[in-house]
């Protein structure tokens, strides 16, 4: 027993040594989702940030909402940067869980309005697409949502986002007839009703990954996924393809934890990561789109008709002002209608 | 022998046909997975179009895989080993101890098992913020150990029960101390118990993923924690090659082990 | 005569402080503060419960919570004893060889494990692709993301932890007893309905109680494997302390099936644990 104590003991001063001496120079942590889109964020933003500030920037994943407020409440903030999806983005602005971003170090004027506000700026932008699998629909090619709800021509399940966000209840009222500028507020009952309609037929995909699969291996033929995942199944060989009619947009957002030790260093690096070559950089190797406008102009050539960007036409942005405001009643009634 | 040879007729073969399938159960998804581990689908396709062996190519050259391979491995023997000695020495309190209390004392010790996982951790992660603990191997081992310890409580705490106390008194009848009556008598007696306390132990904090996302810093990241961000993010066989690869060690660690006890038995 | 048998409960408990102590702090602790949130967080008061109770969903979890815990404790028991039976019975090298197989089925990791059953059960997987083959069914079954695959994947994962404390508890059963009443005429099934069953009930009990407690709380297996209309009810505590970020309420959800558990527990303790009185 005492050889074990004086092991743990040792175990515990070596790690609290090394962050002691760690904590001595300066860094930033940037907190992501992981995978391959992390890893596109840190070549196009932490090391660029690296070489030109000599601030170091860490890695760390994937961004949990549960850590995030254990943090700020307990004053022990050890995120500075982090990729949060947008409704949270707005909702932990609203309980006072963020730093509101300095804009004088972080370039607003060619930002795309839709994504930016006092506590969040977007991390890249992209739109949920009805995805399909060809094989496993026997040739069929829906195109558009209403078709999602034909489950005679359609026959198979479906696959949804499972967590309370914006995107499903949208597409329910897009194809249940709603005019696309007609949408909000959102009529919650018609909503669900039409969602009702294929209930035990819808699959849940909780992770990107889920969906892949669930895509892939036919499980579930047709969906509503992110634009990426589609791209990354494509580049894969899978064979399935991606219908841009009414896709809805929506954004990543970079928020700062109330609280962090490193705000100053946190709003340069957001300034990178949204600036026009850092937006660029990220799309070029993500096929997800930048929220800078001036990025344009930077893009690689044969990745723009992939581009959410360049499928504007029938672009709808999801409300997130709307959400913000309503997501405790929208998540409530929707948790309580999924586990019916 | 409980049902010894040429007995029993029929239930004996109804038992045989129902270890068969009970069998084939268990083995199904290892199986399942070495196979996913060799086909070229990322997506886990079956039967796959090609079989490769490019995802132990990338486990190989991921050396992610490999501390945190280690970092479980030295975590679960550290839990293990603490399980047993607190979790049994308990035991032995509640089934030799003759004090009012110790029903509510067992039930104390089993509670951890009780509360869902996910307020264990959040609670957990929000002291140990306050202490500077969490992303330390003090931390992990905290957390595991307190999921470990109801799993050492019981299994002892079973094989005490079942032990006859009498082995005792006669080894102290015959002069020994109680130090030598624990490490001669009852600890090879309650062997059974302690193994099982230790597997359970082991396994708890080796499979432990809700506790461990909490805990875990970018430099520590247990095994399961970086399987169950790949199955959410980024799917890809090369959990399934990390799984094959730890079945086929203990398959060898077992084997091993049992030839060395063949060698032991002077029988 | 209190500080007697005070002093004397101290003093007969002692192996267990270490244990105790340790739990205190690093569990009742943490916990405890967690759980206090209950009735704290955002007001003093009990809206939190009164939330909880007002809509059916969570009486609806917690009831499929406790009635997926019963079930797979039911398959493990079943699939589990004549396992633990027959292994005991066996001469030693197919012991071995049983146990061997139980073991690296507890050694491979349970995510990899969970995942593989989904992959098993999808309607485009192996088994439906199977049992079409064969002619038994001709439309897919749906045998994930729902009840079926949760309790197919969480007996998997809780049967080795039947049939080890089954077979410690089979094994010390003394054989003499099963001989005498074999001479004594009986079939090998009475036989097991009326001396091997008793005798083994404690032990039941015990394995029984700790897979039901382990499933009520579980959530890699049930997250992975369910769909949302049977949720269960450490996925609901998720969502609401992630999705959410209503720790009261989530400790709420908590307390009630702690509560609930203890009064199991007690229930269990009283009447089917005859070895603590």
């Amino acid at each position: 027993m005492g050889a074990n104590i004086k092991r743990l003991l040792g175990a515990a001063i070596i790690a609290i040594g090394s962050a002691a001496g760690a904590a001595a120079d300066e860094s930033l942590t940037f907190t992501s989702w992981g995978g391959t889109t992390q890893d596109a964020q840190k070549a196009s933003w932490a090391d660029k940030f690296e070489s030109e500030t000599k601030v170091k920037v860490l890695q760390d994943g994937p961004t949990d909402y549960g850590k995030l407020k254990a943090m700020v409440d307990s004053g022990a903030v050890g995120w500075d940067v982090v990729d949060v999806e947008p409704d949270f983005a707005y909702q932990a602005a609203k309980m006072g869980l963020l730093e509101p971003l300095d804009f004088s170090v972080i370039d607003r004027t060619d930002i795309d309005p839709r994504f930016v506000f006092d506590h969040g700026i977007g991390s890249f932008y992209f739109s949920f697409v009805l995805g399909y699998n060809p094989d496993a629909l026997g040739g069929n090619a829906p195109t558009s949502w209403v078709d999602l709800f034909d489950i005679k021509k359609f026959p198979g399940k479906r696959t949804f986002y499972k967590w309370a966000s914006p995107g499903v209840l949208e597409i329910a009222l897009l194809a249940d007839g709603v005019a696309p500028d007609k949408l909000y507020p959102l009529d919650l009952d018609r909503a669900f009703a039409k969602l009702d309609s294929i209930k035990s037929d819808i699959l849940w995909w909780g992770g990107g990954a889920e969906s892949q699969q669930q895509l892939a291996s036919g499980e579930a033929p047709l969906g509503m996924f992110w634009n990426g995942r589609i791209y990354a199944l494509q580049k894969d060989g899978a064979k399935v393809d991606a219908v841009w009619n009414q896709n809805l947009a929506t954004a990543d957002f970079l928020v700062v934890p109330k609280g962090s030790k490193n705000k100053a260093a946190a709003m340069k690096f957001i300034a990178l990561a949204t600036s026009a070559q850092g937006q660029a950089d990220l799309a070029n190797a993500t096929a997800y789109a930048p929220i800078n406008l001036k990025s344009e102009g930077l893009l690689n050539k044969d990745l723009v008709p992939l581009l959410p960007s360049k499928h504007a036409e029938s672009q709808i942005t999801l409300d997130l002002d709307y959400w913000a405001e309503h997501r405790d009643e929208i998540s409530k009634r929707w948790y309580d209608w999924q586990a019916k | 022998m409980i049902l010894t040879r040429g007995q029993g007729g029929l239930f004996r073969y109804v038992l045989y046909g129902h270890a068969a399938l009970a069998m084939a159960f268990l083995l199904l998804p290892i199986v399942f997975i070495a196979l996913l581990s060799l086909g070229s689908s990322r997506w886990l396709a079956f039967p796959p179009p090609e079989w490769t062996l490019k995802w132990y190519q990338e486990l190989a050259g991921d050396p992610r895989w490999a501390e945190s391979l280690w970092l479980s491995l030295r975590l679960a023997l550290c839990v293990t080993i603490l399980s047993v000695l607190l979790g049994g020495a308990a035991a032995f309190a509640l089934t030799r101890g003759r004090f009012r209390g110790r029903r509510l004392l067992k039930a104390f010790f089993v509670s951890p098992m009780i509360v869902p996982v996910v307020i264990v951790a959040i609670a957990l992660y929000s002291f140990s913020l306050k202490l500077g603990l969490n992303g330390t191997f003090i931390g992990f081992v905290a957390g595991h150990l307190i999921i470990a310890v109801p799993f050492s409580v019981i299994c002892v705490g079973n094989s005490l029960r079942a032990f006859d106390i009498a082995l005792e008194q006669a080894a102290a009848i015959c002069g020994a101390s109680r130090l030598q009556t624990l490490r001669r008598v009852t600890i090879p007696v309650i062997a059974p118990g302690l193994m099982a306390a230790a597997i359970f132990s082991f396994l708890a904090s080796w499979d432990e993923v809700v506790i461990s996302i909490f805990m875990a810093s970018p430099q520590l990241q247990t095994l399961p924690v970086r399987m169950w961000t790949s199955l959410r993010m980024d799917l890809s066989p090369v959990i399934a090659a990390v799984s094959t690869l730890l079945v086929l060690a203990s398959m060898l660690l077992m084997l091993v082990l049992g030839l060395l006890l063949i060698r032991r038995a002077p029988k | 005569m209190k500080t007697a048998a005070a002093s004397r409960t101290l003093h007969e408990a002692k192996p267990a402080w270490p244990a105790i102590a340790f739990l205190l702090v690093c569990f009742v602790l943490p916990v405890g503060a967690l759980l206090l949130r209950s009735v704290t967080d955002p007001q003093w008061g009990l809206q939190n419960f009164a939330e909880l109770l007002a809509t059916g969903t969570y009486a609806r979890v917690l009831f499929n919570t406790f009635l997926v815990a019963a079930t797979v404790t039911l398959a493990s028991l079943i699939v589990g004893y004549p396992l633990a039976w027959l292994i005991v019975m066996l001469p030693r090298r197919w012991q071995q060889l049983l146990l061997a197989i139980l073991l690296m089925s507890m050694w491979t990791s349970l995510l990899a494990r969970t995942y593989a059953w989904l992959v098993l059960l999808q309607k485009t997987g192996v088994i439906n692709r199977l049992l079409m083959f064969l002619g038994v069914i001709d439309q897919p079954l749906a045998l994930v993301n729902n009840l079926v695959g949760v309790v197919i994947g969480m007996t998997y994962i809780m049967l080795p932890f039947v049939v080890l404390p089954l077979r410690a508890t089979l094994s010390s059963i003394d054989p003499a007893l099963m001989h005498a009443g074999a001479i004594c005429g009986a079939s090998s099934f009475r036989l097991f309905r009326s001396v091997l069953l008793p005798l083994s009930l404690p032990g039941i009990g015990a394995a029984g109680l700790m897979v039901f407690v382990m499933s009520l709380g579980y959530y890699i297996t049930p997250a992975l494997l369910g769909g949302t209309s049977n949720m269960m009810l450490a996925e609901l505590i998720t969502q609401t302390v992630q999705s959410f970020l209503n720790w009261g309420l989530g400790a709420a959800a908590a307390v009630i099936l702690l509560a609930a558990t203890l009064l199991l527990y007690a229930v269990h303790m009283r009447y089917l644990d005859e070895a603590e009185r």
